[in-house]
């Protein structure tokens, strides 16, 4: 049987992955997909502690935690509609029009 | 109504009437005469009921008296606590003479924007005398801090020059500094649960505050700082020339004459009323910078070519004695420091009426663009050599009485200190009346200045009860001082052991 | 004898969540059947409704203290508290909206229901006892105000803000996410009342600290505490003024409800430093940066940072004087700064032209009326005596002091100085500056003058009568310090520790 610190590890390595795809990365699409990794990441770990306390609580938040995701993401993606709109690019280092 | 229950009630009703004054005004409609003729009944309505406190003041106790304490929040433990004795009582007259006076000078020079400048008037004069009847801390930051605004718009909006610029620093200085005394009080409240000034004092002199040996250096120093920059002690001055400079003149006449004793007041009530051993230590340095001060404002006053510059620093160099006065730990040197309150509020706030009376017409405050004034104004001259040799202490007016009860209390407390002050009296003299000869005698030099008009009725009105009361306090002092003679007693009892070794020296 | 079937009680006691849901859903169901004037007016005013209504409902369900949903939800003074708060926000931003919508002629319908939808999320929020709702109910307010944030759709400015919250705010929840996830493996569950006995009786494992600092990271974002706080100006800057108004207080009034449960419920490990450095960065950052800021919207934004940063400071005190202040502080921050922002969107004009410093010279000849108003907003913001503010600040220094914390204390007294000088120069500009160009103000309608009206009677209430409030909110801390009196039934998930 795999040990429960084998999942958490990987469910930090998806986490860390996407937090560095957030800083990194250029596209909007991207950075919006890297933020979807943290997610599963997360989603990966209520699993494990899931079986680990044997507790079905865990994976009934994993279902929430998808539907949350896939709301933020059809906002989110019809939010980047209305940049690319008003932009015509979907590069965040020309979406500056606010000094950050 | 019963006398008791007025007693009761009094201290309210002078501290609200202004403020219920200036709402009435919020609601009046904008006919500039009648808002005029309105701010001055209050005003005067005021000044007249606040004589009922001396009136009924029992002269020879030296407490609090016309108590009125209420519960206002249960948590944290606030009351509304007001009372006044000797010093604060004059005080708080003090100020309600002055606003009318205030009212009857800007008839004719404020045209713009009236309403509001009354009602800022009017609720600067609410919090200054919540200051002076508060003893409640809490209560009394709240005033203290409620002086601010209006003073600062009242500087920004009607000033002239780089009014903003004094505005703001004004604002910043005091409010900054205050910020140490807050820190204070909510320390002293976090360790006592109360706010009110008397327990306190008896917590603190039984030694049931935990940790206010330690704690005691810092929070002397943090109410201290809070008000020299009020007084303004050198080197904490730099805000006040400015301010007055560029204000309206019933907001300069309120600066010297009232805001400027917010600070002396509260060394007098908090430093030496809460830290009297901290006092006592502290007192050398502070002297000095008293010393210093004295001095320093009376040479830059000598060499000021603005003439309202120079009356501010003639006031940094008079708040010098009242400080000096205090931290003399004498009756004499303390008497004389309230009695110089007083009357240093009287003659600099007639001395800078006397110097807008001049702006209004010229629209310049430059010594040199004056001389040979006492031709075309010769009433105005009058009233302005009155004024100067109050100021400079003539015996027989205000300022001599006040100046030669510190000078005495000075010397007792060490020689050193009456020897140094007294070259400031000397120097006070030479500057105001080289100000005097050089405004009024002499050739006119500038032609505007051949029909310039003599003092107009409102003007003389406000002179006039101005100029009486220099002369009532130089010739009967003792109707004051009997007043705050048992105060000051009563203020000087933590540290009678100390005058004894003063006194031993 | 574990229910299994909701009863009526369990109703009332989400109802305001209810009801607000109800008026969101009526709101998108007419948009379409009106045109652009109609959907202002009339969906104006139905959701205006729904908030009273929401705010009755509220008091209402203050009657039925208690559990409800198998331990998700807890009705107590602290729930009803932030529910009427939150609901009294929402409705003076509804009457602020009115007239800023037709000045930008935006339409409407969406606009309102999504504020009644986050409503919904941020009053939540305030009564959720289960970590995984809290969540659910912070995504509710978040994707409302995400969208919201990029309502005026013809603005560059604004769907960039828009999408600059999104990523910000999505990036921040993760965070959360995780930290909640870490707390079920630290616990074994996601409950408050259940995570704080297993951390009380079986002490508390590493996983656990490093969970709150998560968990410490995404509500940091929410409520713009430094050093999470870079997207609030931009955010701010583009979204629309009323919009910025519900952000900076009803949003951030509930994140700080959840901070508050999860802090002091849980009785966090190690929470202390945490929230130590970030007040005192918060309070330091935002104030240094605002006092260059010439963008009132900007300027306000940092202000909040900084006020966020006087708020955790009450974090750091000691529970019972700490979260009272701090619930007081939430308050009256609401109260001044959405009277600020309702002034500023007014101010703002068509396309929001008018937002930056020098546009605000000589106001107070142009409309002393709204010079006014705004000043007591500002003077508040700084925390001068008789405004709500000055006890706000008041109550949080004073609960500092008595927990000990005396640098945090002079930091923030300090900060509280500098800030003044930045409030202090709208001041100056509005009464001392004479005005410049030719800038109409329009006259207050109606339903601002209430909302302004409504603002500074708010402030002006707890500037002079704090008691009730502050005795309320007292109540509420001491009811949450003890949450295992309440009755709970045993927990749905199996009984843990049979590994």
């Amino acid at each position: 049987m795999v040990p429960l610190s084998y999942y958490l590890m990987l469910s930090g390595i998806l986490f860390a992955c996407g937090i560095l795809g957030f800083l990194l990365k250029r596209n909007i699409i991207t950075i919006f997909m890297s933020i979807e990794l943290m997610l599963n990441g997360v989603n990966l770990s209520f699993v494990a502690f899931a079986a680990h306390w044997h507790a079905l609580s865990g994976q009934v938040f994993v279902f929430f935690v998808m539907v949350v995701a896939a709301a933020e993401a059809a906002v989110g993606l019809a939010i980047i509609i209305a940049v690319y709109r008003t932009r015509e690019t979907l590069n965040v280092d020309q979406v500056n029009l606010l000094k950050l | 109504m019963t006398l008791a229950n007025l007693n009761s009630l009094i201290l309210t009703l002078v501290t609200f009437i202004p403020l219920a004054g200036a709402l009435l005004l919020v609601l009046c409609p904008r006919r500039d005469r009648d808002i005029r003729i309105l701010a001055l009944v209050v005003t005067l309505l005021t000044f007249a009921v606040s004589l009922h406190l001396p009136a009924h003041f029992h002269r020879s106790q030296g407490g609090f008296q016309f108590e009125v304490s209420r519960q206002w929040i249960t948590t944290p433990n606030i009351h509304y606590h007001m009372a006044v004795d000797g010093v604060s009582l004059w005080l708080v007259v003090l100020t309600t003479f002055l606003t009318p006076l205030c009212v009857l000078i800007s008839w004719k020079s404020i045209d713009s924007r009236v309403k509001e400048f009354f009602i800022l008037l009017l609720v600067l004069e609410t919090a200054l005398i919540g200051v002076f009847t508060s003893l409640d801390l809490f209560l009394f930051y709240f005033f203290w801090e409620a002086t601010l605004i209006p003073m600062a718009l009242l500087i920004g909006m009607y000033g002239h020059g780089r009014k903003v610029y004094a505005a703001v620093k004004f604002f910043l200085y005091t409010m900054i500094a205050s910020v140490f005394m807050l820190a204070a009080i909510l320390w002293l409240y976090a360790k006592t649960g109360s706010f009110d000034f008397t327990t306190l004092q008896s917590a603190i002199s039984h030694g049931q505050v935990a940790g206010f040996l330690s704690a005691a250096p810092w929070l002397f120093l943090a109410f201290f700082i809070a008000f020299a920059v009020k007084v303004p002690l050198f080197p904490f001055h730099t805000w006040l020339p400015d301010a007055h400079v560029e204000a309206p003149t019933a907001g300069s006449v309120m600066l010297a004459g009232v805001l400027l004793k917010m600070g002396t007041y509260g060394m007098l009530r908090f430093n030496l009323g809460l830290f009297p051993e901290q006092a006592r230590r502290n007192a050398p340095w502070i002297i000095t910078l008293a010393l210093v001060g004295i001095v320093y404002g009376a040479l830059v006053a000598l060499v000021q070519p603005n003439m309202k510059k120079l009356i501010a620093y003639s006031s940094i160099s008079h708040l010098g004695f009242v400080v000096l006065g205090i931290f003399s730990f004498t009756q004499v040197g303390l008497d004389g420091a309230v009695f110089v309150m007083l009357a240093h509020g009287v003659s600099t706030g007639a001395l800078f009426m006397l110097a807008g009376i001049l702006y209004q017409r010229r629209h310049t405050y430059e010594i040199k663009d004056f001389g040979g004034l006492a031709t075309p104004m010769p009433r105005y001259a009058a009233f302005f050599l009155f004024i100067v040799l109050a100021s400079a202490g003539l015996p027989l007016l205000n300022g001599f009485v006040g100046e030669f009860l510190v000078l005495s209390g000075a010397f007792q407390a060490r020689a050193l200190y009456g020897i140094v002050a007294a070259t400031g009296i000397i120097w006070s003299a030479g500057y105001l009346l080289w100000l005097y000869q050089r405004t009024f005698f002499g050739k006119i030099t500038h032609q505007e200045n051949q029909a310039l008009p003599d003092l107009s009725g409102f003007e003389t009105a406000a002179l006039l009860p101005a100029a009486a009361a220099a002369l009532l306090m130089g010739v009967a002092p003792l109707l004051w001082l009997n007043m705050i003679d048992p105060a000051v007693h009563t203020a000087l009892l933590p540290f009678s052991d100390v005058l004894s070794k003063v006194a031993g020296q | 004898m574990t229910q299994t079937i909701p009863q009526v009680a369990d109703y009332i006691r989400i109802l305001p969540e209810l009801v607000l849901a109800f008026f969101g859903l009526v709101v998108m169901v007419l948009d379409p059947l009106l045109d652009d004037e109609g959907s202002r007016k009339t969906l104006g005013g139905i959701a205006l409704l729904g908030a009273l209504c929401g705010l009755g409902a509220s008091l209402w369900m203050a009657q039925s203290p208690g559990l409800a949903f198998w331990n998700m939800v807890r009705v107590d003074s602290f729930s009803v508290f932030f529910h009427v708060l939150i609901t009294a926000i929402v409705a003076v931003v509804i009457l602020t909206s009115y007239e800023y919508m037709a000045v930008q002629r935006i339409r409407a319908g969406e606009y309102y229901g999504l504020i009644l939808f986050g409503a919904v999320g941020m009053t939540l929020m305030s009564s959720a006892v289960e970590l995984v709702l809290i969540f659910i109910a912070l995504e509710i307010s978040s994707i409302s105000s995400y969208v919201l944030a990029g309502f005026r759709r013809r603005e560059a400015s604004s769907s960039e803000s828009s999408l600059k919250y999104f990523l910000l705010g999505s990036f921040a929840t993760a965070f959360f996410l995780y930290g909640v996830a870490l707390m079920f493996g630290a616990t074994g569950s996601t409950n408050i009342t259940a995570i704080s006995q297993a951390l009380q009786a079986k002490g508390v494992p590493r996983l656990a600290y490093v969970a709150v600092a998560l968990m410490f990271v995404g509500l940091g974002f929410k409520v713009a505490s430094a050093p999470f706080h870079v997207w609030t100006p931009d955010v701010y800057e583009g979204a629309p003024a009323p919009i910025v108004a519900l952000m900076s207080t009803g949003s951030k009034a509930a994140a700080f409800a959840v901070l508050l449960r999860v802090m002091f419920e849980i009785n966090t490990p190690g929470r202390f430093w945490l929230i130590w450095v970030s007040a005192a960065l918060s309070m330091t950052l935002g104030n240094l940066s605002a006092l260059v800021q010439d963008n009132v919207k900007r300027l306000l934004a940092y202000s909040s940072i900084a006020h966020a940063g006087y708020l955790l400071v009450a974090f750091a005190a000691q529970p019972g004087p700490g979260i009272s202040a701090a619930m007081f502080y939430t308050a009256s921050y609401a109260a001044m700064n959405v009277g600020a922002f309702a002034v500023v969107s007014h101010f703002a004009g068509a396309e929001e032209r008018y937002v930056t410093l020098a546009d605000y010279a000589g106001l107070g000849r142009r409309s002393p009326l709204l010079a006014a108003t705004l000043t007591i907003f500002l003077l508040s913001l700084i925390g001068i005596p008789i405004t709500g503010g000055f006890f706000a600040k008041f109550y949080v220094f004073s609960a500092a002091l008595k927990s000990g914390l005396v640098w945090l204390t002079l930091i923030g007294l300090l900060n509280s100085a500098i800030g003044a000088y930045y409030y202090l120069r709208i001041i100056v500009m509005m009464y001392m500056r004479e005005p410049k160009g030719e800038i109409t103000v329009r006259r207050i309608p109606a339903s601002l003058g209430v909302a302004l009206a409504l603002s500074v009677l708010a402030t002006l209430y707890l500037g002079v009568l704090p008691g009730r409030v502050l005795d309320f909110a007292l109540r509420s801390a001491t009811q949450l310090m003890q949450p295992h009196r309440a009755a709970i039934t045993p927990a749905p998930t199996p009984p843990v520790g049979t590994m």
